[in-house]
């Protein structure tokens, strides 16, 4: 965090300014005890990621029969070669999902490659416009725009080789290489990881005629589909829960992380993890976090990032910081994006998981919450009602009273809660891990392929 | 004299084995959609038999672990959707083993929508907080190494299976054999003349226990019989 974006009085709570990456502790705490909290230690570099998990490693979570499932279905698909497109190697949460993917699919012996796509700044600003507006933004598609996505369309189409059974282009940026499809006959499908409900014209305009020659089409949400040619089947976004930020931490972990933020655990915590956004509505858990401290004891803590790189995240987080006045008990950190360890430790520490977003894609801070058998309260909006059915995998709010009502409520009915958690985690395991989605890759494969028939519910 | 069957039912060999398979499915997201209860009913009417399918039994397996408060999508819907109780408990009262086809789930279904929108013809047209997405299950049938020639093999089949597998067999089983029964009732009696043990796994319920719940509880009855 830059220093010089905070307001001096708060910046200079602590003994010294924070480093980048530290916690920024609320206002209002005396300095002595300040003082005497520990300063986190989060390197200021990525550190080298772990390697990638063996499909054996999920055995104890998901159990043998459902990894022979997919072994079972994975041994039909032995000599069927795969290709994913995408547009970046790393960072995003699609580049995480296929460095988790591509190995399970390759180790289960679907031979699956991976290449990305290359361009010039000109291109990825016009796939940055193209993204933001089928989120529904405006951007104009002149015949300079046409161009540059179709040059290096062809570009890469000239580089890549097209000689697999099945080919899978990940959301808009590789979606024209399906023009490279005369060549063979493979398979194509088109992945789409972002909300296409409410898309500009324009821009769907240009692109679907492209996606209508596609074989299949998958959705994260049925919301976010449109009306095509092709099938469209539902993939739901997953966690990895072996990955850092999910998988089973030490308790001296759990408890060396939260020495290190000065959170007290003999009291409840209750935590947001989200960048400082205003769609994250953080100021909305501060007033409601307020009101239910007039009945309950607890901690806030409002963990993220975004608000070094992002002029708006840094105004968000200084509005977070004015809302916090000077409650002792709330807690911001603003985080780098390496700190999976950490996030995971404050999640585990929390007696309830927050996620009051006002709009949300998928809501994948929600799933975690949901996985470490947290009790969840979260805004009714995109894909959160899929994972939080009200009252029964969580409890899903519409305002800041309802969301005070709900901490209120759950920090004082502790058996309903641990149920809501236990619930959550089960409907994880059932829908949103990445085993989950290995199987439906499998199966898709196999049906485009021919390679199985698919059984009505009421043949014998 | 009760201990002196154990052996011979225990080892007893059947008829013809008990082949567990499990199912996997993949989800196909529909044509159809609904933004009130008109527009649910006209979806009901004409949608794919895997959609029924979808939103009934098989939503029943991927909720399997709540006990209760979770009957199908259509009840769901209706209520934290559209506010409309009365709905939601007429459908949440849909239990999927008293129906053989999917026609007959239909119907049901069809004519609890429909009456109930005769008779609160506001609520009809009131349009829904969200969509109801109609989605269709694509559904493979998968071998597993499990099968049970006689009740011990048969047992340990059952605490092996993946709860797919249980859900294949126990609760899917209806709309294959069109007989309000499962397979492993129907095995059970047929294959081994064993009717008191299939009747008391056939009673089993599924609204009041998760697939957990119903794998121990098989168990518990077939082991009560080694």
């Amino acid at each position: 965090m830059s220093d010089g974006k905070l307001p001096k009085s708060k910046a200079t709570l602590t003994s010294e300014p924070p480093p980048e990456g530290n916690s920024v502790q609320a206002p209002g705490v005396p300095e002595v005890e300040r003082r005497q909290r520990p300063r986190p230690k989060i390197s200021t570099t990525p550190p080298a990621p772990p390697p990638p998990p063996r499909l054996d490693d999920y055995e104890p979570i998901i159990g043998k029969p459902e990894l022979d499932d997919l072994r079972f279905l994975a041994r039909q698909l032995r000599g069927k070669t795969v290709k994913m497109v995408n547009s970046t190697a790393v960072g995003g949460g699609v580049a995480e999902m296929l460095n988790r993917l591509i190995p399970l699919l390759n180790e289960l012996e679907v031979e699956t490659k991976w290449e990305v796509i290359t361009g010039g700044n000109d291109f990825f600003e016009v796939t940055k416009g193209f993204h933001n507006a089928l989120h529904g933004g405006e951007y104009a598609v002149t015949q300079a725009v046409k161009d540059i996505f179709m040059m290096y369309t062809e570009q890469n189409r000239q580089r890549m080789q097209f000689v697999e059974d099945l080919f899978v282009m990940h959301d808009p940026q590789p979606a024209a290489l399906i023009t490279s499809r005369e060549r063979n006959r493979g398979c194509w499908v088109w992945r789409c990881h972002i909300d296409l409900s409410n898309p500009n014209p324009e821009v769907w305009g240009f692109l679907r005629p492209f996606i209508d020659q596609y074989d299949a089409a998958i959705f994260s949400s049925p919301a976010f589909s449109r009306q095509l040619a092709c099938p469209q089947y539902l993939f739901y976004p997953c966690i990895d829960p072996l990955s850092e930020k999910n998988k089973d931490l030490e308790e001296s972990v759990v408890a060396k992380v939260c020495d290190d933020f000065g959170l007290d655990r003999s009291r409840p915590i209750i935590t947001q993890i989200s960048r400082f956004d205003r769609l994250k509505d953080p100021v909305g858990v501060i007033q409601a976090y307020k009101l239910a401290k007039k009945y309950v004891d607890c901690q806030l803590v409002l963990a993220g990032g975004g608000a070094t790189d992002d002029p708006e995240g840094a105004a968000v987080l200084q509005e977070v910081m004015e809302e916090a006045d000077d409650d002792p008990d709330i807690i911001i950190l603003n985080l780098p994006p390496w700190s999976a360890i950490e996030i995971n430790a404050l999640q585990c520490a929390s007696t309830l998981v927050i996620q009051k977003s006002l709009k949300e894609g998928f809501g994948l801070t929600v799933t975690e919450g949901l996985w470490k058998g947290k009790p969840v309260i979260a805004g009714a909006v995109g894909g959160i009602p899929t994972q939080v059915i009200h009252k029964l995998t969580g409890v899903l709010v519409h305002s800041v009273e309802g969301c005070a009502y709900q901490i209120r409520y759950l920090l004082t009915h502790p058996e309903y809660a641990a149920q809501l958690g236990k619930n959550g985690r089960e409907h994880v395991k059932e829908n949103f891990l990445m085993t989950t989605n290995v199987k439906r890759w499998l199966l898709l494969f196999q049906i485009l392929l021919g390679m199985t028939r698919l059984h009505s519910p009421e043949e014998r | 004299m009760a201990t002196a069957e154990m052996p011979a039912v225990a080892g007893r060999w059947a008829r013809a084995p008990f082949y567990f398979n499990s199912a996997a499915h993949l989800m196909r997201i529909g044509r159809e959609k609904a933004c009130n209860l008109a527009e649910l009913l006209e979806a009901l009417r004409v949608c794919p038999d895997e959609s029924i399918f979808q939103h009934t039994f098989q939503t029943l397996r991927e909720h399997h672990f709540i006990r209760e408060g979770f009957s199908n999508d259509f009840a769901h819907w209706a209520f934290a959707a559209c506010n409309e109780v009365g709905l939601a408990e007429r459908l949440a009262g849909i239990d999927v083993r008293e129906f053989t086809s999917i026609a007959s789930l239909r119907q049901r279904l069809v004519d609890i929508v429909d009456s109930y929108g005769k008779q609160n013809p506001r609520a009809r047209e009131r349009t829904a907080f969200e969509p109801f997405y109609f989605a269709a299950s694509e559904l493979i049938v998968i071998p597993t190494p499990f099968v049970g020639r006689n009740l011990a093999e048969f047992a340990d089949g059952i605490r092996q299976v993946s709860l797919y597998s249980i859900h294949y067999h126990f609760i899917e089983a209806r709309l294959r054999l069109k007989l309000n029964s499962n397979d492993f009732s129907l095995w059970l009696e047929h294959e081994l003349d064993l009717a008191r043990l299939a009747d008391r796994i056939n009673q089993i319920d599924i609204y009041t226990a998760t697939l957990h719940d119903v794998r121990r509880t098989i168990l518990r009855v077939v082991q009560s019989a080694l």
